[in-house]
């Protein structure tokens, strides 16, 4: 690309430092882009607690209907097989 | 020689978790079932290639997962449909929270861009570590911290949005207006 600012000529020649890009510019102390920190603060615990509560509710649905018996079977038959299953 | 039984029992164990992810993947439960099968089958078929004491239901979701991306790359447009369809799966499941929460929450999920669903799901519902999650995702921990993080951040957006707005069918339609005028 040759990026050297010259979208910026308005500014004298080239004397310009390298313009740190936006992402450098915005980390915070941990080296982290300050968006994500300042997302961070916003996310409320509750709404974290909310996400997490219904990710699970969601997910556990599933787990609770535990291993389906085509599965179950396949499983056991395979594993009664010779290794030439493959 | 026939499967250690020890191990088939691993196997087996790991199975309804697998399944609850695949759906979140596929969107369907027809479909997570035929790669639950899939997975299972190449599992078992390489199995020597699993560690015994190392972590089963990790090995088994990342052969689940390569398995859903070489699909998904071939199907890329069929499943990117499958936001709706995602929301009408487990239609009969939400007891533990308000229907139309529960509604709501897979709408918003479904909105996410999948590499930080999956991120999301893995750690935050399977229960894995972000080193096991980085090691199922094939990337840095680092990276999947990201995309939990902003996983979390997106959602709580789409879901503050409702917060605000009394509740009524549309709200998933502005909380979608809303959030991409964002990040």
């Amino acid at each position: 690309m040759g990026g050297r600012g010259n979208m910026k000529a308005g500014k004298t020649a080239d004397v310009q430092p390298p313009v740190p890009d936006a992402d450098a510019e915005a980390r915070d102390a941990m080296g982290r882009p300050v968006s994500h920190r300042k997302t961070e603060v916003r996310l409320g615990r509750e709404v974290q607690a909310q996400i997490g509560q219904q990710l699970r509710a969601m997910y556990d649905a599933v787990v609770k209907e535990g291993v389906p018996q085509h599965i179950n079977d396949l499983v056991r038959r395979l594993s009664e097989q010779d290794d030439g299953a493959a | 020689m026939k499967l250690d039984p020890a191990i088939r029992d691993q196997v087996l164990a790991a199975v309804p978790s697998l399944r609850a992810f695949a759906i979140s993947l596929c969107g369907n439960i027809d479909r997570a079932d035929d790669l639950v099968q899939e997975t299972l089958l190449r599992a078992l078929a390489h199995i020597d290639s699993f560690q015994p004491g190392t972590n089963m239901p990790a090995w088994l979701f990342t052969i689940l997962r390569n398995l859903f991306r070489s699909e998904y790359r071939k199907r890329r447009r069929e499943v990117e449909d499958a936001d709706g369809r995602y929301a009408e799966t487990l239609k009969s499941h939400p007891e533990q929270t308000g229907r139309v929460e529960f509604e709501e929450f897979r709408a918003a999920l479904a909105k996410l861009p999948s590499d930080q669903r999956e991120a999301l799901i893995l750690v935050g519902a399977s229960g894995f570590s972000y080193e096991d999650a980085a090691g199922i995702c094939g990337c840095a921990v680092g990276t999947i911290k990201s995309r939990v993080n902003r996983a979390r951040t997106r959602l709580a957006d789409l879901l503050a949005i409702d917060n605000v707005d009394d509740f009524g069918p549309d709200r998933a339609t502005r909380a979608v207006l809303a959030g991409g005028g964002r990040n």
